[in-house]
């Protein structure tokens, strides 16, 4: 494993071998709890760091805001958090440093912020043991090479993250690349694994180029995207799809090969859905003030498919419904219809404030065909959704917009 | 008038309405010219869009000639 390839970056420039990875922690003289920068390989040694040493890590987004951090942790400046590292360190192969990271001290947490699309981002805490449930170790895994599609500081980077250290694999950044590079980078690095978001993937469409190195593709984070998953299958011929739900409060909870997720009997009692709304049992939760309850409500609507064992599909975020004069949309909904129109690369659905009806509903469209109009956008639509649910304005784009979550930005 | 009357026949367009030959400041949005709730919402944001003016902020607008008042203030 010496001259294995720990991370590699190619908007930066940098690749880290896992002999460079133990070099640099070896020489750690300092610890600071917050971690906040712009570098992924940063961001990295600093989580790595903390579980050798047994402290907490809060992580911070990269492109925090000065107010965001003071109103988060009370000073702007968190450099004076930095702390003398109480041993040296002292690691001998990529192998001992794996040992000692599976099993951090008890003590160790991370701590992330959720990335709540209003107000101030809520802390959560995880233990090893919560961040790592779904984190799958042995031969099978060893020479995995995973493309690298998150921001580092949110949960979905993290389970990326976790399930590559732990197995010694090599970890490709494609987050942020422009798609040729996304391409080159698969290509180049034989990349095997690759957890993205629904929206990641159609960014690489059309799949006019077949990518074979890759055997397992997951998405997550948003709804699944049943268009798209004929095109991943010409896209990625020799990958199994699965589809995951996972969340800041409780990591990685359910996965599927399509958009039905089925409840584990160990789950069973821990799982629960209220008027269409899905509701954790705390007991698989982090720790954070904003669960004051048995049950975590989780903002999501789902649809029930069957009690026994429980499955249901996610239907949408609670909060993503828009309210167009009385009539709830569902932006998914939306999005869904326009994708499946000829032409359409991708799309972004979202409200606007309206004196009329409240809301309405707006879209922005990249196109492959500069002969879509708004007219034929609108007319393909009508075909299929309520005439309340078709967007009033249809702007064309490049790109769509996306959050710093890789996720379709509603505002 | 002009860019009015285009925006106007726009949206009747898009719905899938008949054009309105005869646009003049009478001219009723809702009995006149057909629109319902959804055109008129869609109407605003056109509006909005070219003139920088929300007309149905302070209250629904029925004809034409109230909303060139809007424009035109």
């Amino acid at each position: 494993m010496k001259d294995t390839v720990f991370f590699k970056d190619s908007l930066c420039s940098l690749s880290i071998s896992w002999e460079q990875l133990l070099n640099n922690l070896n020489k750690k003289k300092l610890y600071n709890p917050y971690c906040k920068s712009s570098s992924f390989y940063e961001i990295f040694e600093h989580i790595i760091l903390s579980m050798l040493l047994g402290e907490e890590i809060i992580l911070l987004d990269g492109d925090f805001s000065e107010q965001e951090i003071e109103a988060l942790v009370g000073q702007k400046d968190t450099t004076t958090f930095d702390k003398p590292v109480s041993s040296v360190l002292s690691l001998s192969t990529s192998a001992d440093l794996i040992t000692k990271i599976s099993s951090p001290a008890s003590l160790w947490k991370i701590t992330l912020f959720t990335s709540g699309t209003t107000g101030l981002p809520k802390k959560v805490s995880h233990t090893f043991s919560s961040i790592t449930r779904f984190v799958r170790k042995g031969d099978a895994h060893l020479n995995a090479v995973w493309g690298f599609a998150y921001n580092p500081t949110h949960m979905a980077g993290l389970q990326v993250l976790f399930q590559a250290l732990l197995n010694g694999n090599t970890i490709i950044r494609l987050f942020q690349l422009p798609r040729d590079l996304i391409i080159h980078e698969i290509l180049v690095n034989k990349i095997t694994n690759i957890s993205a978001t629904p929206t990641f993937y159609r960014l690489l469409m059309p799949p006019d180029f077949k990518l074979p190195s890759v055997q397992r593709i997951t998405s997550g984070g948003e709804k699944f995207d049943k268009t798209m998953l004929g095109q991943l299958s010409i896209m990625f011929p020799n990958a199994k799809i699965t589809n995951v739900y996972a969340s800041t409060e409780a990591g990685t909870l359910f996965a599927s090969v399509d958009d039905a997720f089925s409840v584990k009997k160990d789950f069973a009692s821990f799982v629960k859905i209220e008027n269409n709304e899905l509701y954790i049992h705390q007991s698989l939760l982090g720790q954070s003030e904003q669960f004051q309850n048995e049950w975590y409500c989780t903002g999501d609507l789902v649809e029930t498919v069957s009690q026994t064992p429980l499955t249901f599909r996610f239907v949408s975020r609670k909060d993503e419904m828009i309210n167009v004069g009385g009539y709830k949309v569902n932006p998914n909904e939306v999005e869904e219809a326009i994708r499946r129109i000829d032409g359409v690369a991708d799309v972004r659905v979202y409200s606007k404030s309206n004196s009329v009806l409240g809301n309405i509903i707006c879209c922005e469209v990249a196109r492959l065909n500069p002969e879509l109009t708004e007219p034929l956008v609108r007319t393909e639509l009508q075909k299929s959704l309520q005439e309340f649910k078709i967007p009033r304005l249809v702007t064309f784009v490049e790109k769509v917009q996306v959050t710093r979550t890789g996720k379709i930005k509603r505002s | 008038m002009e860019t009015l009357k285009e925006i106007i026949n726009t949206v009747l367009k898009n719905r899938g309405k008949k054009e309105a030959v005869m646009i003049n400041a009478d001219s009723h949005l809702r009995n006149d010219l057909g629109m319902d709730s959804l055109d008129l919402a869609e109407l605003t944001v056109r509006i909005e869009a070219a003139y920088d003016v929300d007309v149905f902020a302070d209250g629904i607008v029925r004809t034409v000639g109230e909303i060139l008042a809007k424009i035109e203030k």
